[in-house]
């Protein structure tokens, strides 16, 4: 039996015909579409290391269902630079030194671009950090990781109108 | 392998259910507690059955469909009465799992340490259920009946939470103690309702959760309440009046003794909180 | 011949501009494009993906598993149970070198201990494995699970990786007696589990004869070798690809049985294998960090001195194999004394085989020893910090050997100076805040060794006058693409843009071992040799060439700079590296080196790095919760190679040891053996909100001794002192002492 499906990935649209029903949006990316940007952490959304955005949301990956999403955009960290133009949250984690490791980097990274879309945490250091908080990173990068969000947050704030969005 | 179906509506989705079938919405709770292994058989996936979509004032109060997901919650516009539902919402997991995870989902799933149970009791929330047998309403408390089980009867799912209008008033705040900042499942779990007239605590309605299979509603110290000022409220808390809903266990994350007497604190804040907030 | 005289080896080399430059992290690109590549990431054509099956007891025998299921399971390719376990050239629980531990592939139906490896299920897809390996649905035979501390203890062969189990100097008994006061302290340490983001994953792929691995290691040459001796192959047949591990903290070093079972599976399958370990199998097949029950008793005289330190670890190693965590090493190496006894003996446990887990034995020994210490300092009437400095060790405290460099009192001063702790309040319960949350101060010795493991590295230059660096070099998050060239940079006299490093793959010059803190020291001192060697014969070629303007100047008088050899004495004489390779009709030139410590240089110095972390915490008074909002560190370590990835690393260790206070353990069900919290739901680790406020400060360090480059090691330290200052900190804001970690909320109520 086969399913059906269509996903918009990093803005291409894609027809993906499943063999199984039980194939996570995680492992859809990584086994089958060889996008392995995104990791996988725990496989029990305890870590955020998959953290994608679906329909411009972060959510974790591991959780979602890949036939529950038919008809989603999805943006993994592949989608987010623009040609050899990184997006401000990535260029800032490199700047800040976000990262040790970097397996929990495109999660994070994704994570930090999705809250600062929503829009809540502003740049107040603690919200930032208690909005970042379902990224673990085991290197505890933290500190860079807040900084590195902060700024992006910033530049992304004074910048708007003259960036398209994304 | 297995089938996956994913209704629009719900009268197909019972047809489906009458089959059998694992349901999923959010999938938040559903990998950890099978570790993904009851998806052998098929899936019935929710999240598109019209019914349980949305979050609508009606004529009643407020309707929520089971799978409207917690940031939802947090970007509708409620009354202050809800005020504990969105502080809660906030703090379930992560906001990768506010953005999946749905209400009716933490109310099936029932653990005694779901975050939104609570705020739900102090709302004096209902539950429509939908099944072969047709519809029927429950209150809440009595949907719950204890850790990890609830009154769902086979076939039938869960289709919205109602919250009447006489309970959409005043205003809510809600309290969760864990071991982490952040992340975390509750040690303890706080949720409190004030309904305040003429400078005197007209309704009182107090939940705590984590400290027993099921959250409870505090009838006792709802009463003591009733009839005292607002900045009075928290030093008419006392463990007598608290003790008595509680049934903590000891586990992991807290031991016994102290869930139950970190409730009482808890119980304390939330209503000094809202005193602050201004109940007049 | 010119005149060739290489440099004496113990004379610091003098570093150009390209080392101690903040320089951002050279791989950072790759990191947060998604594009660096880890061990799962890899699909080679053809790949079967692997899961493995685990034991749910502690302790017993498995008596059924339904495999005939799980192979009728659509997609399932091959179960390997011991009915049919691949043969291997040595018994799994054969140890092929220093590092190895017993580890299962099958061999019987025994467990030892939850979460031993015991089926591996191939299939065309990870759904089809997954669900097969269900479907096995393994029945058990199971024992009483021993658990805890009060079983009977027994005197281990040694501690750590082959430290003695006991060390001592003057009269302990004298000690104690003869002391003013005595104080003694009872410290436990849970289990802890290393937890890398990256679970343990392996690709294995068998091609043209050889053995293709993409799996992390923390050791690319050892872990080769390891392979290639249970397989029974020639390690040069044995490739393993590492460039990015995703965290190792000294759980992927060493080679385990699942990781065997999977290279065996491809070949029997005669296909590619992935294998990625779950995150629950995290917990008990990958090594971890042992529990402890440290008994400390100090004796002071009427001034607050210590008389002896009698630090006795009572440490839980596996009941089939042993690694004693060396948690009173902290004894011999932090304070003074004229008595000091560092001691260990064993309790064997139903779990798997602890091992080396960032600050092996320091982290816990300095999370008991500095709540010791600060009970010592109560009963003295001494602020802390003074009694620190009263015990301070000028020579090291078990061998009175000089030290290398030693700037801890620097770091005290600075330390203490940036946190604010003049005016601190002796007595705890005085310091409130605004909310009404009890404010408390705690301060910790941080020391960590620095050992150095052998590395090797190949340096060329190329035509153009730029370089190439060749060693198999791994990150785990140090900094290590970033630092080496740095290094590579000034040994060559180039720009750090002009070199590059390759590395990653098992099959160049082996880089050693990236553990102990030492990676920096041993790899950067032999990618400095090889720069120098390179350097040097490049000199060579010069000064023999009459038509060099270099000619007769001999290599001890020339200098490398900017990509030119000058005259020491006189700078118009210059030519470039590509003008005197063109000449010399070479396409390239290359220069080995290694990375030792000097062989007699341990007789003479003793080699540590220290550092003081000061706490802040605020306590909740009625519910017990604690944050640490603010926490300084101030660290000597030698040379810094680069300001940036040092202070990640220094961070990031300080918030190991707020996780270490705070938050981590596995908690063992008493009566089956079992880990009751396997995930990251309830094995809590720090989240971002747990470090509000983390501030490093290094403190400059010239070492002559530890080695030619003076650098020491920053990868561990930061987790000691850490611990003990958050729970001297807890001690400060509440009265209460700190009996075991991680703190629990309820030990800090009145209940």
């Amino acid at each position: 039996m086969s399913h059906d499906l269509t996903l918009t990935i990093n803005g291409t649209r894609q027809q993906i015909a499943l063999d199984d029903p039980r194939v996570t949006l995680l492992d859809l990316l990584r086994e089958r579409l060889h996008l392995t940007g995104t990791k996988k952490g725990c496989d029990r959304g305890q870590c955020g290391a998959c953290t994608v955005l679906i329909d411009g949301r972060r959510q974790n990956a591991c959780l979602a269902l890949a036939l529950s999403h038919d008809g989603a955009e999805i943006t993994t960290i592949e989608g987010l630079a623009e040609g050899d133009t990184l997006h401000p949250v990535q260029a800032a984690f490199v700047a800040e030194d976000g990262m040790q490791c970097g397996y929990c980097t495109p999660g994070q990274v994704m994570s930090a671009v999705g809250l600062i879309a929503e829009g809540r945490a502003g740049t107040d250091p603690e919200r930032i950090r208690e909005g970042m908080s379902g990224n673990l990173c085991r290197c505890a990068a933290y500190s860079g990781i807040t900084r590195a969000v902060l700024a992006a947050a910033e530049e992304m704030t004074t910048t708007k109108g003259e960036r398209k969005t994304a | 392998m297995s089938a996956w179906h994913r209704p629009a509506s719900l009268t197909e989705a019972i047809g489906l259910l009458a089959e059998g079938g694992v349901v999923a919405a959010g999938c938040t709770d559903l990998f950890p507690a099978t570790r993904r292994q009851a998806l052998s058989g098929p899936v019935i996936d929710l999240t598109r059955v019209a019914e349980m979509r949305g979050i609508s004032e009606t004529r009643g109060g407020w309707r929520f469909g089971a799978a409207v997901r917690w940031s939802e919650v947090l970007s509708a516009a409620l009354p202050p009465a809800f005020d504990g539902l969105k502080a809660a919402a906030r703090e379930v997991g992560s906001v990768q799992i506010q953005n999946a995870g749905t209400l009716g989902g933490n109310l099936c799933n029932a653990s005694p340490a779901a975050d939104g149970v609570p705020g739900l009791l102090t709302l004096e929330a209902e539950v429509e259920l939908a099944g072969p047998a047709g519809m029927r309403r429950l209150p809440l408390a009595a949907f719950l009946a204890g850790a990890r089980r609830t009154a769902l009867a086979p076939g039938e799912v869960l289709v919205a939470i109602h919250v009447p209008s006489h309970a959409a008033a005043g205003r809510g705040a809600f309290l969760k103690l864990g071991a982490r900042r952040y992340l975390v499942i509750s040690i303890a779990m706080v949720a409190a309702r004030l309904v305040v007239k003429g400078g005197r605590i007209d309704r009182a309605a107090v939940a705590v959760g984590a400290c027993g299979p099921v959250a409870s509603r505090l009838p006792a110290l709802e009463a003591a309440l009733a009839g005292i000022a607002p900045e009075d409220a928290a030093a008419a808390v006392s463990e007598a009046l608290v003790a008595p809903a509680l049934a903590p266990i000891g586990d992991v994350r807290g031991d016994a003794e102290y869930r139950g007497v970190v409730a009482v604190e808890l119980v304390r804040r939330a209503l000094r909180g809202l005193a602050a907030e201004g109940m007049r | 011949m010119p005149d060739v005289t290489p440099l004496p080896a113990a004379t610091p080399i003098r570093m150009g501009s390209n080392a101690g430059q903040p320089r951002t992290r050279a791989d950072g690109l790759l990191k947060v494009t998604g594009r660096a590549t880890y061990a799962a990431d890899n699909h080679p054509a053809g790949m079967a993906q692997a899961v493995l099956v685990t034991a749910a007891i502690a302790r017993g025998r498995v008596t059924a598993m339904n495999v005939e299921a799980a192979r009728a399971h659509p997609g399932v390719v091959e179960v390997y149970t011991p009915a049919n376990r691949p043969e291997l050239a040595l018994e799994p629980d054969a140890k092929p070198s220093f590092f190895s531990k017993l580890t299962e592939t099958l061999q019987d139906d025994t467990v030892r201990y939850e979460g031993q490896p015991i089926a591996l299920v191939v299939a065309e897809t990870l759904e089809a494995a997954t669900e097969a390996a269900r479907l096995l649905a393994p029945q058990y035979a199971a024992e009483t699970a021993r658990v805890g501390f009060d079983l009977a203890p027994y005197a281990p062969e040694s501690v750590g990786f082959g430290f003695p189990i006991e060390m001592s100097k003057g009269d302990i008994a004298a000690g104690l007696s003869e002391a003013a006061s005595t104080t003694e302290t009872v410290v436990e340490t849970p289990p802890q589990y290393h937890n890398a983001m990256e679970t343990h994953a392996i690709v294995a792929e068998w091609k043209d004869g050889k053995l293709y691995l993409d799996t992390p290691t923390q050791a690319p040459g050892m872990s080769a070798a390891g392979f290639a001796a249970w397989l029974g192959l020639d390690p040069a047949d044995v490739v393993i690809r590492s460039p990015f591990l995703g965290g190792g903290f000294g759980s992927k070093a060493a080679v385990v049985g699942a990781f065997l079972l999977a290279i065996q599976a491809a070949k029997l399958l005669d296909r590619p294998v992935k294998l990625a370990l779950a995150r629950h199998q995290m917990f008990g097949h990958v090594f971890h960090r042992g529990a402890t029950r440290q008994t400390i008793k100090l004796g002071m005289d009427a001034e607050g001195r210590l008389t002896a330190i009698d630090h006795h670890t009572t440490a839980v190693t596996a009941a089939f194999e042993e690694f004693i965590e060396g948690a009173s090493g902290a004894a011999r190496t932090t304070y003074a004394a004229p008595a000091i006894r560092a001691s260990h003996d064993g309790v064997r446990n139903d779990v798997g085989v602890p091992g080396a887990m960032r600050a092996p034995g320091e982290a816990s020994g300095s999370a008991a020893l500095e709540i010791a210490a600060d009970v010592a300092a109560e009963a003295a009437g001494l602020d802390p910090l003074e009694f620190r400095l009263r015990n301070y060790a000028e020579t090291d405290p078990m061998s009175g050997l000089p030290y290398s460099s030693k700037a801890l009192r620097e770091c005290y001063a600075e330390g203490a100076r940036e946190f604010g702790w003049a005016g601190r309040p002796l007595a705890p319960r005085q310091m409130t805040d605004d909310a009404g949350m009890l404010v408390g101060w705690g301060v910790g010795t941080a020391t960590f060794p620095c050992p150095m493991f052998g590395a090797e590295a190949r340096a060329t230059l190329r035509a153009d006058g730029t370089a190439v660096i060749e060693t198999a070099l791994i990150d785990m998050g140090q900094g290590s693409w970033t630092a080496m060239a740095q290094i590579a940079a000034d040994s060559l006299g180039l720009d750090v843009e002009q070199v590059e490093i390759r590395g990653g793959v098992s099959d160049l010059p082996d880089s050693g071992v990236a553990g102990g803190s030492g990676y920096t020291a041993t790899l950067g001192l032999a990618i400095d040799n090889a720069g120098g060697d390179t350097i040097r014969q490049l000199a060579e070629i010069a000064s023999s060439d009459p038509d060099s303007p270099l000619h007769g100047t001999g290599n001890t008088r020339v200098v490398a700079r900017g990509g030119r050899l000058y005259a020491q004495d006189d700078e118009s004489r210059s030519e470039s590296y590509a003008d005197i390779l063109a000449r010399a009709g070479r396409e390239t030139l290359s220069g080995e080196g290694k990375g030792a410590r000097g062989e007699n240089d341990a007789n003479d110095h003793s080699f540590q790095s220290h550092g003081a972390v000061f706490a802040e915490v605020k306590v909740d008074p009625d519910l017990g919760q604690v944050r640490v909002t603010r926490l300084v560190g101030a660290f000597a370590a030698g040379r810094i190679i680069n300001p940036r990835m040092v202070e990640s690393q220094l961070s990031g260790g300080m918030i190991w040891g707020i996780s270490f206070a705070l938050h981590e353990g596995a908690e063992m069900d008493p009566r089956t053996g079992r880990i009751l919290n396997r995930d990251f739901g309830e094995y809590h680790v720090s989240v971002n909100s747990d470090a509000p406020s983390v501030k490093v400060l290094t403190i400059p360090e010239e070492d002559a001794f530890v080695n030619p480059l003076g650098v020491k090691g920053v990868g561990e330290i930061g987790v000691t002192g850490t611990a003990g200052a958050i729970a001297n900190a807890i001690w400060h804001a509440t009265g209460k002492r700190v009996t075991s970690y991680p703190i629990r909320l309820e030990e800090l109520l009145d209940l």
